[in-house]
């Protein structure tokens, strides 16, 4: 107890120094701020998917489409001023809460007969179909959503990386504090009952589909929400940048890497992902898919529980 | 005559061409502990299954209190007041003790504001209280069979199903949950159907026993008319007494 309460205090105090960052004089034009700016991206879909997968046992292989929808909603909301013209839309919490409610909609509609139907793999499988379907519907979509190119915002507003930082960090952790949350909670008990054995939980009073879909619609929402934080960023909305298969590989490599099924795990997998993603485009920029690949691989190979199970080991 | 708490109305299952139970009637009275027994194989698991909504019958109806519940999903049929354990163990392996019964206590249909009270009761009654906040995956099979117990007690039932819950079990660990079973029983009120290949354990504390024989009832009565039906003897004739 005495050390989970130095985790939660040491927590605070980085949480609390990184939102500072960004008054330290030209701290907000350094490399190092746009990597911290990544990780905070990172931690958000890896935890996201680490509520699926890690607590709730259910492979999720279409966070890309989540992704790609909440960037898609912003852009459409903005580019075509659904809310009005006189709207703000750039860092707007309006916006950046529809876009997470699509994404979640879109699990929701999705998720019921998936989760209804298939199990294991097979709705893994499903979630990868889904996420072809998306971004296919995308790219033919003509000129409503700019088809292959994509939509280009207004990328004039950009003044400077803070605004997307504070966000992203804001996010991380507070996505990072509901698992915790959760974790501790009867809607914790119920997530994980499911993973452990569904057959159980369900003879135990759980409503298993109703959970799996509370936890899948919870994850794409935060990934939903991802997605639009990155909008906020690059200013061009595109299949191939935020429709890409990518966007489910990396949650499930910083949450493996990490610990999945952990609160910190996807935290500390999202580090070591941006640090090995940035050194390789350093070193080795060709390179760079297979020394990430490589160092995955390694990761895999030699803790297969991920970083935060480490210390466990030796106790089973 | 009073309601019985458990009733089941001809009850058929097939898998494909194969018929697994036929037109099994079947009743368990409040308070009593109804044993079944059959040889391997004869439907004891797949009726169990069937009352617990894991499988769907092709005909007949199950009551519970004289309502019908066939039809409701699993975790309704919980609600409801029918509990269960399954012949495989089935515990949640990450979760303490004292978690796995928490499950059933907040999702099993009692009292929300109670379920910390039904739990920590569940697993004093099984005599489990000392292991709450072992980890499940590192507790032996009996404690592991014992917590299934507890969880099924923690969730309030009318009703608990006990699929073989002594498989496994050496010759101490079998006494201990012969007293648990009663426990549950006086204590708590409750009725059970208990699946058992440990025919000695059912004679001796079963109210009443039901033979199943390739999915035909074949006998149904006090466990000393059981002995000597001879549809019974010759079921068994044969069977490896375990
Ligand atoms: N899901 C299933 N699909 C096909 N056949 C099944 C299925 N479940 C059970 N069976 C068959 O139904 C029959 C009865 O099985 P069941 O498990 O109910 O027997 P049992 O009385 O519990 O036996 P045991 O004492 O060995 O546990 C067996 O022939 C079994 O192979
Ligand atoms: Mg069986």
């Amino acid at each position: 107890m005495t050390r989970e309460k130095r985790i939660i205090g040491l927590s605070a105090i980085i949480v609390a120094a990184l939102a500072l960052l960004p008054f330290v004089p030209g701290a907000a034009d350094s490399y190092l701020f746009f990597l911290l700016y990544l990780f905070f991206l990172y931690t958000i879909i890896g935890q996201a998917w680490n509520l699926v997968a890690g607590y709730t046992g259910q492979i999720s292989l279409g966070q890309h489409a989540f992704f790609g929808l909440g960037a898609y909603t912003a852009a459409l909301v903005w580019s075509r001023g659904l809310f009005g013209a006189e709207h703000v839309y750039y860092f707007d919490p309006l916006t950046l809460i529809a876009s997470g409610l699509v994404a979640a909609a879109f699990a929701l509609v999705i998720g019921f007969p998936l989760l209804s139907k298939l199990r294991g793999d097979y709705f893994a499988l499903g979630t990868l179909g889904f996420g072809e379907i998306v971004r296919v519907a995308f790219v033919k979509g003509g000129s409503y959503t700019g088809g292959p190119f994509g939509i280009v915002l207004p990328s004039s507003l950009y003044e400077s990386l803070r605004p997307h930082y504070w966000l992203g960090l804001g996010l991380a952790a507070g996505l990072t504090l509901l698992i915790f949350w959760i974790r501790r909670s009867s809607l914790g008990l119920a997530l994980v009952a499911i993973r452990d054995d569904e057959m159980a939980a369900s003879s135990n009073g759980v409503n298993v589909l109703k959970y799996k879909l509370v936890a899948f619609a919870l994850g794409a929402f935060f990934t939903g929400m991802a997605g639009c934080l990155q909008a906020y960023y690059l200013f061009h909305v595109s299949p191939e940048g935020f429709l890409n298969l990518n966007w489910t590989l990396y949650p499930i490599l910083i949450a493996v890497i990490g610990g999945s099924g952990t609160v910190l795990g996807p935290v500390i997998g999202a580090l070591a992902v941006t640090v090995v993603f940035s050194y390789a485009n350093i070193f080795f920029p060709e390179l760079h898919p297979i020394f990430s690949g490589l160092a995955i691989i390694l990761v895999m190979l030699f803790m297969p529980n991920g970083i935060m199970r480490l210390r466990f080991r030796g106790r089973a | 005559m009073p309601e019985p708490v458990l009733k089941l109305e001809r009850i058929t299952k097939r898998f494909g061409g194969l018929t697994v139970l036929s037109s099994v009637d079947l009743q368990v009275d409040a308070n009593q502990i109804v044993g079944l027994i059959g040889p391997n194989g004869a439907g004891k698991s797949t009726l169990f299954n069937v009352v617990t909504a894991l499988y769907r019958p092709e005909e007949g109806i199950v009551f519970l209190d004289g309502k019908r519940i066939t039809g409701a999903p699993p975790h309704r049929i919980c609600r409801l007041g029918v509990a269960r354990t399954f012949q495989l163990v089935r515990t949640y392996l990450t979760m303490t003790a004292r978690e796995n019964v928490m499950v059933a206590a907040v999702y099993g249909g009692g009292a929300m504001a109670d379920a910390g009270r039904a739990c920590d009761e569940a697993l004093e009654l099984v005599g489990l209280a000392a292991s709450r906040d072992l980890i499940t995956e590192h507790m032996t099979l009996s404690a592991r069979r014992l917590l299934e117990m507890a969880r099924a007690l923690a969730s309030r039932p009318r009703v608990i199903l006990l699929d073989e819950p002594m498989a496994g079990l050496n010759a101490s660990e079998i006494e201990e949950m012969i007293q648990v079973i009663r426990r549950a029983r006086d204590e708590r009120g409750l009725s059970v159907l208990w699946v058992e290949h440990k025919v000695d354990a059912i004679m001796r504390v079963c109210d009443r026993v039901v033979v199943l024989d390739h999915g035909v009832k074949i006998s149904d009565g006090t466990p000393a008319e059981t002995i000597v039906n001879p549809k019974v003897i010759e079921a068994y004739l044969g069977e490896p007494s375990s």
